[in-house]
């Protein structure tokens, strides 16, 4: 059965069709063209896919599309603007935490969502986020670095 | 020597594409006219194949065909022959390929699978290698003598055994009973998935004009294309293979794996292109998987703490098929003489079928596996000896002038594991332990030394296009795969520095496209660095050479009278008179016009240097390039949930020369977690009847930020060895190769418990605790 929701992602309104089975990481990138979040499990452990809805962190891939009706949405798509990039994905590339680069989008998500609720989060806030995302490159060491100096620039960014 | 550009942590070219979600990833590629695969995997792991009925799945919403392996006649693989695209009269795991759905999205597809039936008559099912070696055992491939097979190698005829690796060095007979001491043991690494976040994919396309185009997260491009090409009858210059991003690799992407299947279901629907996407689960059952290999090992000792002899046993549960996993367990063979010189020798891997998922390479490649018995055992050997265990080590460890198993001699250029060593002995037991228990812990230390060579055919090279542009910048185009270990950078470095040209001025490719890339046979044994930067400093030269022809002609002097700048071509005695690299690139135009000399585009390869297969006594050349390493720990184990904590984990290698200082350690703290994983958490398990418990990544309990070391030391040792760029050696892989022992040897430290398997879970920590007491 199909039916029609609209989606405020990255800040344009978006009308889609859709069936009723279908989650919102399959709408946004099988219908939406937005690609930047991936698919890398089926029990929600990796995190591959996380997007921000209505300003949380949100496993995409097992989130029925049809509950985000009306719903905000910002993907990693919508970080960047132009060509400069976001203060999280500076941070992530000058500590070294992209490798393959398959999980980096919902990690950058995850403390995007993180940071802009609670800059002051702390460092078992942000361990605890982070948790629920899976990287076999790094080791987690070099993603640590950058959430914290993420953190870090983004509090510079504000007293500016 | 100064380096302008080699070892500095300059930003990888990929990051920002990767950081922004543009990179584009097998799944993310759409075609016109795409159509998407469901494969149905069996109910049985082992089973004869008496009828599919696929009449209702025909007839669903969306369904193009459904494909079956009913009559194929196709068999492909490197080493042997053995593998199919899909079953044709029996089962041999519970992932196979049985049959396909083709349709128009992929919820159809799935959908339609379920209406496929049956009809099955169940075998006994093999889940160990020893169990496929007793004499009665079932017979995984009825005549596998058939198959075709490099030559020194393959299965034997009427029993489970797909090969039976044997080394023999000196007279290990004799070497036992020259041994005051002999320590036994047998241990099991079992198996587990490289289990990257992108799991595997494909897209076949078989055109109307009988070329082949293919899509795969592999890093084989060139073997897909010359097995497709094989099977199918086509010249290789018919078939295009293209390597998008890559989200991992860590082994299991390599060697031609699912592109056979989805090429075989998209055969039968010439015209449009078909892709398929492994789930998760599918990426465990039915993809490559690592390990599933016990040793048994044997050591002989004077009393002095000099070695005498190794008797090695290795028997390797490879799976359903045995082409993939042939050369790991050869490679567990050998290297299960680790870091030492011992005289004699008597070393054997049986690779065995079983109706598991094939095994083939894994990060480490079947180096972990073997020296966790060897690593472990010097651990013993030193108690039973009363002796230091790090002297014991050194008594024996190779160097220059020392025979390796295989009867290479090694020479300084080779490495220092000494050096290594005493790095990690000084961050680990640099000072006292303060305490072996509180109330809520026990505290060990643990160590491991290593040596890993690379794996490869002998003709294993690596290719390189260079071509200067008009305004100087260079482009470097290769076929080396970029899994994330960062070989554009270190690609862009060694180029940097041969040219004397900026980084930011050296653009490296992208994708892997076989239309356009040169040949590289494949991106695996660590050995990138190594001989894709020999590849690239030989266009380099060639290169400069072409513009110091041109110049002479434009200057009217000899060769040797000019040299080269990054900037200009210059005479040497006065450099006012040069020619600027603009002026040479595209050859050199006089002020009329007539121009002469070459464009500058160079082209070479690399391979490693006398590399050979194995003599019937497993002797040979088959190190070359050999990494040498250690690596130690302080841990922690919870009394009361049993978990082990590692406070600090130190590793230590000689890479010869490090190229870029911030990749170099994030491919070390990743291995070390990889293997934690390994060691603490993660185990594929089977049930009797073969089936897979826990094909998910939460039950396969992947290693999360909360398990990462509090602390890691990684340090390296620069001995310049003279294959590589500017002195460097392999690293990607040898990080996972000291972990294990460390840690089991560090847990004996702890609590005098001898684990001899991994992983060590908290559970069974607790049980073996609660046993002790």
């Amino acid at each position: 059965m199909s039916e029609k929701i609209t989606l405020t992602v990255n800040g344009t309104k978006r009308s889609v069709e859709i069936d009723g089975w279908e989650r919102l990481l399959d709408v946004l990138r099988d219908k939406l063209d937005l690609t930047g979040a991936k698919r890398g499990c089926d029990d929600v452990a990796c995190g591959a896919c996380t997007v921000v809805v209505n300003g949380e962190a949100k496993k995409s891939c097992s989130l029925p599309a049809k509950r985000c009706d009306g719903a905000e949405i910002v993907t990693i798509e919508g970080l960047a603007s132009g060509t400069e990039v976001h203060p999280i994905q500076q941070a992530l590339i000058e500590a070294g935490a992209v490798q393959c680069g398959y999980c980096t989008p919902g990690i950058v998500m995850s403390l995007y969502a993180l940071f802009t609720k609670n800059l002051n989060a702390s460092e078992d806030e942000i361990e605890d986020v982070l948790e629920g995302h899976l990287c076999r490159c790094t080791g987690y060491e070099a993603i640590w670095e950058g959430a914290l100096l993420a953190q870090k620039l983004l509090k510079k960014n504000k007293k500016k | 020597m100064e380096f302008k550009y080699v070892g500095k942590s300059i930003t990888r070219p990929d990051a920002v594409k990767k950081i922004t979600g543009k990179a584009i990833f097998l799944n993310d590629i759409k075609l016109p006219g795409m159509l998407h695969a469901a494969i149905l995997r069996p109910d049985y792991a082992h089973a004869k194949i008496l009828s599919i009925d696929t009449s209702a799945a025909e007839k669903c919403e969306g369904v193009v065909k459904v494909v079956t392996g009913r009559g194929c006649k196709i068999l492909y693989g490197d080493n042997i022959r053995d593998l199919v695209p899909m079953a044709v009269d029996k089962v041999r795991y519970i992932g196979e390929p049985l049959a396909a759905v083709i349709a128009e999205n992929p919820y159809q597809a799935k959908q339609a699978l379920k209406e496929i039936k049956v009809e099955y008559e169940p075998l006994p099912v093999l889940t160990d290698a020893l169990q496929a070696l007793e004499k009665d055992a079932v017979l995984v491939h009825e005549n596998s003598g058939d198959y075709w097979h490099l030559p020194g190698l393959g299965p034997i005829q009427g029993t489970n055994i797909a090969n039976l690796y044997k080394l023999k060095k000196g007279d290990a007979e004799k070497g036992f009973k020259d041994a005051d001491v002999v320590v036994e043991a047998e241990f099991n690494y079992p198996h587990g998935s490289s289990c990257a976040i992108e799991p595997h994919g494909a897209i076949a396309w078989f055109h109307e004009d009988k070329t082949i185009e293919c899509w795969s997260s592999s890093i084989c491009p060139f073997i897909i294309r010359e097995e497709l090409a094989r099977v199918y009858g086509r010249p290789s210059s018919d078939v295009r293979v293209h390597i998008p991003e890559l989200g991992g690799c860590f082994g299991y992407k390599s060697d031609i794996t699912v592109e056979q299947t989805v090429a075989y279901i998209a055969s039968f629907v010439p015209g449009r292109p078909v892709k398929w996407v492994a789930s998760r689960r599918e990426d465990f059952t039915s993809t490559l998987l690592g390990h599933g290999i016990r040793t048994r090992m044997k050591i002989g000792a004077k009393k002095d703490g000099r070695l005498t002899a190794m008797e090695t046993r290795v028997y390797h549960s490879t799976g359903a098929y045995a082409d993939t996993g042939i050369h790991v367990c050869i490679a567990a063979g050998h290297n299960s003489a680790g870091a030492y010189e011992i005289p004699n020798c008597d070393l054997q891997a049986y690779l065995m079928y079983t109706n598991q998922p094939a095994v083939g390479a894994y990060r480490g490649y079947g180096h972990q596996e073997s020296q966790f018995a060897t690593e472990r055992m010097m651990d013993m050997l030193a108690r039973k000896l009363k002796m230091d265990p790090f002297e014991l080590r050194a008594k024996n460890y190779l160097g220059p002038g020392k025979k390796t198993a295989v009867g290479e001699t090694l020479c300084e250029v080779n490495g220092d594991v000494t050096k290594c060593v005493d790095i990690v002995k000084k961050a680990i037991y640099g000072k006292k332990q303060e305490k072996k228990e509180d109330d809520k812990y026990f505290y060990g230390r643990g160590f491991a030394a290593l040596m890993k060579t690379p794996k490869g055919a002998p003709n294993s090279a690596k290719g390189c296009y260079l071509k200067f542009n008009q305004d100087g910048s260079v482009c470097i185009n290769m076929g080396g795969a970029e899994v994330g270990q960062g070989l554009r950078t270190v690609v862009q470095q060694v180029a940097a520095e041969c040219l004397m040209i900026p980084p930011e001025r050296i653009k490296v490719y992208t994708e892997i496209d076989t239309q356009f890339s040169p040949w590289e046979w494949q991106t695996i044994g660590s050995m990138f660095t190594t001989q894709g930067g020999r590849a690239v400093v030989r266009c380099c030269e060639k290169a400069i050479k072409m513009m110091k022809k041109t110049a002479a002609q434009a200057l009217r002097v000899d060769l040797d009278m000019l040299d080269y700048n990054g900037k200009c071509v210059y005479l040497k005695n006065d450099p006012t008179v040069n020619v600027p690299l603009e002026g040479l690139v595209y050859g050199y135009m006089y002020p009329n016009g007539m121009t002469v000399g070459e464009v500058v585009q160079s082209s070479d390869a690399a391979r490693l240097p006398r590399y050979s297969n194995p003599d019937e006594n497993g002797q040979g050349t088959m190190g070359v390039s050999h990494t040498f390493g250690a690596q130690g720990c302080e841990i922690r184990i919870d009394k009361e949930t049993g978990e082990v904590l590692v406070d600090h984990f130190a590793s230590a290698f000689d890479v010869g020369r490090v190229i870029n200082a911030r990749q170099i350690r994030g491919q070390v703290a990743g291995g070390v977690m990889m293997a934690l994983g390994a060691t603490l958490h993660e185990e594929l398990k089977f049930d009797k009847d073969g089936k897979m418990l826990n094909p998910f990544m939460k039950k396969y309990r992947f290693p999360t930020i909360k398990n990462r070391p509090k602390k890691q030391t990684i340090e390296f040792v620069e001995t310049p060895e003279t294959i590589g760029p500017f002195g460097a050696r392999g690293i990607g892989e040898h990080p996972v190769i000291g972990v294990a022992p460390s840690i089991l040897n560090a847990i004996y430290d702890a609590t005098g418990i001898e684990f001899t398997q991994i992983p060590v879970t908290p559970e069974k920590m607790k049980e073996a605790l609660k046993a002790r007491k």
